[in-house]
């Protein structure tokens, strides 16, 4: 048994959530001796002190409540028996908390819950972890006198209609710890108590359904129930685990931790790691619930070849399956030279698989043709923050919202896209920090329950930089600006130059007025607001990087920041919320073209010999290609062979036909992965991969936070991904040889400054570490350019506004722009293959009333939606939360085919897809696109392809 | 490669870094970009097409002032390799 499995027992719980103060109070609880913060509740001081209060309604998660009544102590001197969690401690206050008098009172509580609950404890699926049963047992309960014919809520129904978790108010004693769970962990405020005295019960939204409530199924209720009233349908199901491994989530850039609760090699439960510096105990519906995929029956294990794309596939063994793959690519480039191969890196892989297939297209393959998805997604940011800070990374630990007085939101969705940390922000809020929200949507950030925007800037697709540099003229000629900040921390010269750039009147609210579709002054109250903050933090997504100026939006980010002096402490900065949990790290790993692990150039000879030497390989001295300069050169047919490790580029990349056109003329494409997903119906090999769950290694969240992933089942496929790539670089000619990830991660910290000091070891016993961690910061680095910036001077670029070519015409009088949704992740193909496909079966055209009612079209309508590149059909939904001349939709679901119509429009750059700006049309329609028809065609051919695979190799067997 | 593409992708980014008020230093970033992130052999098919022009065709986009000065250099740093 590995070292990281923990028997199971239930997280500690002190009651009451950890204060902080400078001021130390010391009491006496029991005899003890016990010194806490200044506002730590008498509960958490005694819990602290080892001591248990009994408590049921308490829990450190939320703020006391107070109404349970079995955490009453003594206090000398303090009239009754006043409540642990709601009283905070004092100087020289002494506490008894058990006594005749208090063990009587207690009992008496508890014999007034238990009549009014279910006795069937034995069969009960909390039975062995349930906080009535443990209170029961620890005030020595030992009848109940009122007798069981009384009033109760014993036929009360349940409500199965959740996929993931089951209500049954027959066990709720009315403690309120689901209610205050939604309120202020989760903040979605979908809970109440509904009724008063006996008649009171937990109700979802208007008393519905959970399902059809306003619910996002995060689960934090579930984990707050102190009895058996929410329980998940897999500990229903499966019954109590008997071990945990702590590991990272694999779905989001926040990078949750969690303790993966077992049984032997089966996940009972994911519960959030109470400890985990990302999420502090709290999860999505997508985290905590769709791990299902993971043992899906679409995985899947064996490996595959086959001659062409239009032949069925052969299970092969690996070595077979190793050495075809190995040998095509030797012969491809025979045939047509060292460069006519390349491999794509995964941000949903491991840091160290991620590094080594960076390493095997250099070292094996001999040339610089590797990528990976961000590409498609961040590049923009390693671009712009490289150029301006002098590193590719945000800038601070998610904790730092905690600190902001002002927030600003830019062409982000976190509370569907980055659900944990919009929790964090949302309580922040709540706090009294203003918010600014830029996004063409009205998403939830904009209004939902206690939250509303101070500033929502609904600007037209494509105008970010017109926009922000409209704010920075306002902050420049205002005076708003930090000089001393500017003067001490930034190059001079470089700053005068953006100055007089920004001043000029093209640059003001008004000129861009017309342009962007904001007023003019909600764009001054904006940056009157941003720059006048003590602490003002940005937060951006996709909706910055993802547009023909993306790396220009993410410089005028940074410049805004420079110019407010909003950098280099807690609760600022700039911060790129990340898609995929390991965005960062794959890009930190050396997975573009251009640069080597640490974003180092790859011109560069001394960076170079350095990499050289360690892998005893010459390494090519320019930069390779890009993804979209590799399906270029395959339709040109000067590429031939791909090796794409845990990444669909046939759904996730923009222009579709094109994206396929490229994939059907590569002579070999290898295709690691959990499902033959849409790439891997183009593939000649298929090699299994491994979920998160099935391997060691580390992911790097948005915070630059390297957290580590632990492997608690074998691989279905008999191989961790990263055994894999070595074994395939073994059958090329260069020589592997790891036993452990840890030996990967020694290698790069060897290689890359700013992981220098990272081990297992280390990791093992902070728990998690945030680079640049080495020897100036052996323990990580929270907060970046405290002191001066990564560059040195901070570098204002100039950031002139140049309008997409992506416009609309009278052919195409609508913007299209993308994005995403809670329940689902990327490209699907994980979620997909779990129940929260109950939230979103399909995607959506999302479509103003006005625009829809001019064509005639209504909610539920089929709604053809057609661009320059290609043609798609999609269900209609109309909706303001888009404006008039705006159409939304997601890409989770391949047959709905949105980037059938997104363009081949990118990032000037860093060739990023412009996946937020297309010019298109919509119109009613009564049958799928051709497109569609032809998707359907060719799924069906590929998955008799696969199906074949299967019965010749049960035939071979039989 | 698509000459057009490259060409569009070379005029995008000459005019993200003109702003119209120092074209050398335009000239000499939009070099900069090419040798810093396009491969040799995009650097190789717009030199040649920069040698070649148009050739009068209505069908190819016509490189920006700025990107074709950026373009001329980077000819005249192969010829002297």
């Amino acid at each position: 048994m590995s070292a990281a499995f923990i028997p199971y027992r239930r997280a500690r719980d002190f009651g009451t959530p950890k204060r902080e103060s400078e001021r130390q109070v010391t009491l006496t609880i029991d005899g003890e001796t016990v010194t806490v913060p200044e506002g730590t509740s008498v509960l958490r001081a005694a819990a602290e002190a080892g001591i248990n209060i009994p408590k049921l309604c308490a829990t450190d998660s939320q703020e006391p409540f107070g109404s349970c009544r079995l955490c009453l102590v003594e206090i000398e001197g303090a009239k009754g028996l006043p409540a642990s969690c709601t009283t905070e401690v004092r100087e020289g206050m002494v506490v008894r908390t058990q006594s005749k008098r208090l063990g009587d009172i207690r009992r008496n509580v508890m014999e007034l819950y238990i009549s009014d609950h279910p006795l069937d404890c034995l069969t009960c699926a909390r039975n062995g972890d349930c906080e009535l049963q443990d209170m029961a047992g620890a005030v020595g309960l030992r009848e109940v006198r009122y007798g069981y014919d009384g009033a109760n809520h014993f036929d009360a129904e349940k409500d199965t209609s959740n996929p993931y978790f089951t209500f049954d108010p027959t066990k709720c004693i009315v403690c309120s710890r689901c209610v205050r769970a939604c309120e202020e962990v989760q903040g979605t405020f979908a809970l109440t108590i509904d009724g008063r005295g006996f008649a009171s019960k937990v109700a979802a939204s208007q008393d519905q359904p959970f399902l059809d409530s306003e619910c996002v199924s995060c689960g934090a209720c579930v984990q707050a129930c102190p009895t058996a009233t929410l329980t998940e349908n897999s500990l229903i199901e499966l019954g109590q685990p008997e071990h945990y491994v702590i590991t990272t989530c694999a779905y989001c850039g926040v990078g949750c931790s969690f303790r993966a609760e077992m049984k032997g090699e089966q996940v009972v439960k994911m519960i959030p790691n109470k400890d985990g510096h990302a999420n502090h105990g709290h999860s999505c519906v997508k985290g905590r619930f769709a791990f299902g995929y993971a043992t899906h029956k679409d995985r899947i294990t064996k490996p595959m070849i086959r001659n062409s794309i239009h032949e069925p596939w052969k299970e092969v063994s690996w070595e077979e399956a190793i050495s075809f793959a190995a040998k095509r690519f030797k012969e491809i480039q025979a045939k047509y030279g060292v460069g006519a191969i390349g491999g794509i890196t995964s941000s949903r892989c491991t840091n160290e698989e991620t590094y080594l297939v960076q390493k095997l297209v250099r070292a094996a393959f001999g040339n610089n043709n590797v990528d990976t998805c961000a590409r498609v997604c961040h590049s923009p940011t390693g671009y712009g923050l490289k150029s301006t800070l002098g590193e590719s990374a945000g800038t601070q630990a998610f904790d730092s919202v905690m600190k902001a007085d002002v927030i600003m939101v830019i062409g982000a969705n976190p509370p569907d896209a980055h659900p944990v940390f919009a929790s964090q922000m949302k309580r922040r809020i709540r706090q009294g920090a203003k918010l600014i929200v830029v996004d063409p949507r009205a998403t939830d950030l904009v209004r939902s329950p206690h939250i509303e925007a101070d500033y929502h800037l609904s600007l037209r697709p494509g105008t970010n930089v017109a926009v922000l540099n409209a704010m920075a003229h306002v902050i420049l000629k205002e005076g708003l600006e930090d000089r001393a900040f500017i003067e001490a921390r930034c190059e001079v010269d470089a700053f005068n130059d953006w100055r007089e750039f920004i001043l000029e009147e093209r640059n003001s609210p008004e000129a861009v007025e017309a342009e962007s579709g904001v007023p003019a002054e909600k764009i001054r109250g904006a940056a009157r607001l941003y720059a006048s903050a003590p602490n003002a933090a940005i937060y951006y997504g996709l909706g910055v990087s993802e547009h023909s100026q993306g790396s220009t939006a993410v410089m005028a980010i940074a410049n805004l920041a420079m110019c407010t002096g909003n950098l280099g402490r807690e609760g600022v900065g700039v911060n790129p919320l990340r898609g995929q949990n390991n965005v960062q790290g794959s890009c930190d790993m050396g997975s573009f073209p251009h640069e080597l692990p640490g974003y180092r150039h790859i011109s560069d000879p001394n960076v170079r010999r350095l990499f050289e030497q360690d892998w005893g390989v010459k390494l090519q001295p320019e930069p390779g290609m890009r993804i979209p300069n590799m399906f270029d050169a395959a339709v040109a047919g000067t590429f031939k062979g791909l090796y794409v490790q845990g990444e669909d580029v046939a759904q996730s990349d923009p222009d579709t036909t094109h994206v396929t056109n490229a994939l059907s003329s590569l002579e070999c494409m290898v295709v690691q992965d959990l499902f033959l997903n849409e790439t891997a119906k183009f593939a000649h090999v298929f090699l299994p991969g491994s979920s998160f769950l099935e391997k060691n290694g580390t992911f790097i969240n948005a915070e630059r936070r390297i957290s580590p992933v632990r492997k608690v089942m074998k691989p279905l496929g008999g191989y961790e991904d990263w055994e894999v790539t070595q074994l395939l670089s073994n059958a090329l000619g260069y020589p592997m040889n790891y036993s452990h990830p840890s030996e990967i991660m020694d290698e790069i910290a060897r290689l890359t400054p700013t992981f220098s000091g990272v081990t297992y070891e280390k990791l093992d016993k902070l728990g998690s570490i945030q680079w640049p961690c080495n020897e100036k910061a052996p323990e990580g680095t929270p907060t970046m350019h405290v002191e001066e910036f990564v560059r040195g001077k901070g570098l204002f670029r100039v950031t002139p506004y140049v309008p997409t070519d992506e416009r609309t015409t009278p052919m195409f009088p609508l913007l299209l722009t993308t994005g995403r949704i809670l329940s689902q992740y990327n490209v699907g193909a994980q979620t997909r293959r779990t129940a929260n496909v109950s939230w979103h079966d399909e995607d959506v055209l999302e479509i103003h009333p006005h625009d829809a009612e001019q064509r005639g079209i209504q909610t539920g309508d089929w709604v053809g939606l057609k661009s320059r590149a290609g043609e798609t059909v999609l269900r209609a939904l109309i909706t303001e939360r888009v404006m008039p001349g705006v159409v939304y939709t997601t890409f989770h679901h391949p047959e709905s085919g949105a980037n059938v119509v997104t363009t081949d429009n990118s990032d000037w750059a860093t060739n990023c897809p412009e996946y937020k700006v297309t010019a298109v049309q919509a119109y009613k329609v009564t049958n799928l696109s051709d497109w569609q028809r032809k998707y359907k065609a060719f799924t069906e051919e590929q998955l008799e392809h696969l199906r074949r695979a299967r019965e010749s190799a049960e035939h071979a067997l039989g | 490669m698509d000459v057009n593409k490259l060409v569009r992708m070379a005029n995008q980014i000459a005019a993200n870094l003109d702003h119209g008020k120092d074209p050398e230093k335009a000239i000499a970033g939009t070099l900069d970009h090419l040798k810093r992130f396009w491969t040799p052999e995009m650097r190789r098919q717009i030199v040649e097409h920069y040698r070649q022009g148009s050739n009068g065709s209505s069908d190819v986009i016509e490189l920006s002032y700025i990107a074709a000065k950026a373009i001329g250099r980077l000819a005249e740093e192969q010829a002297v390799a």
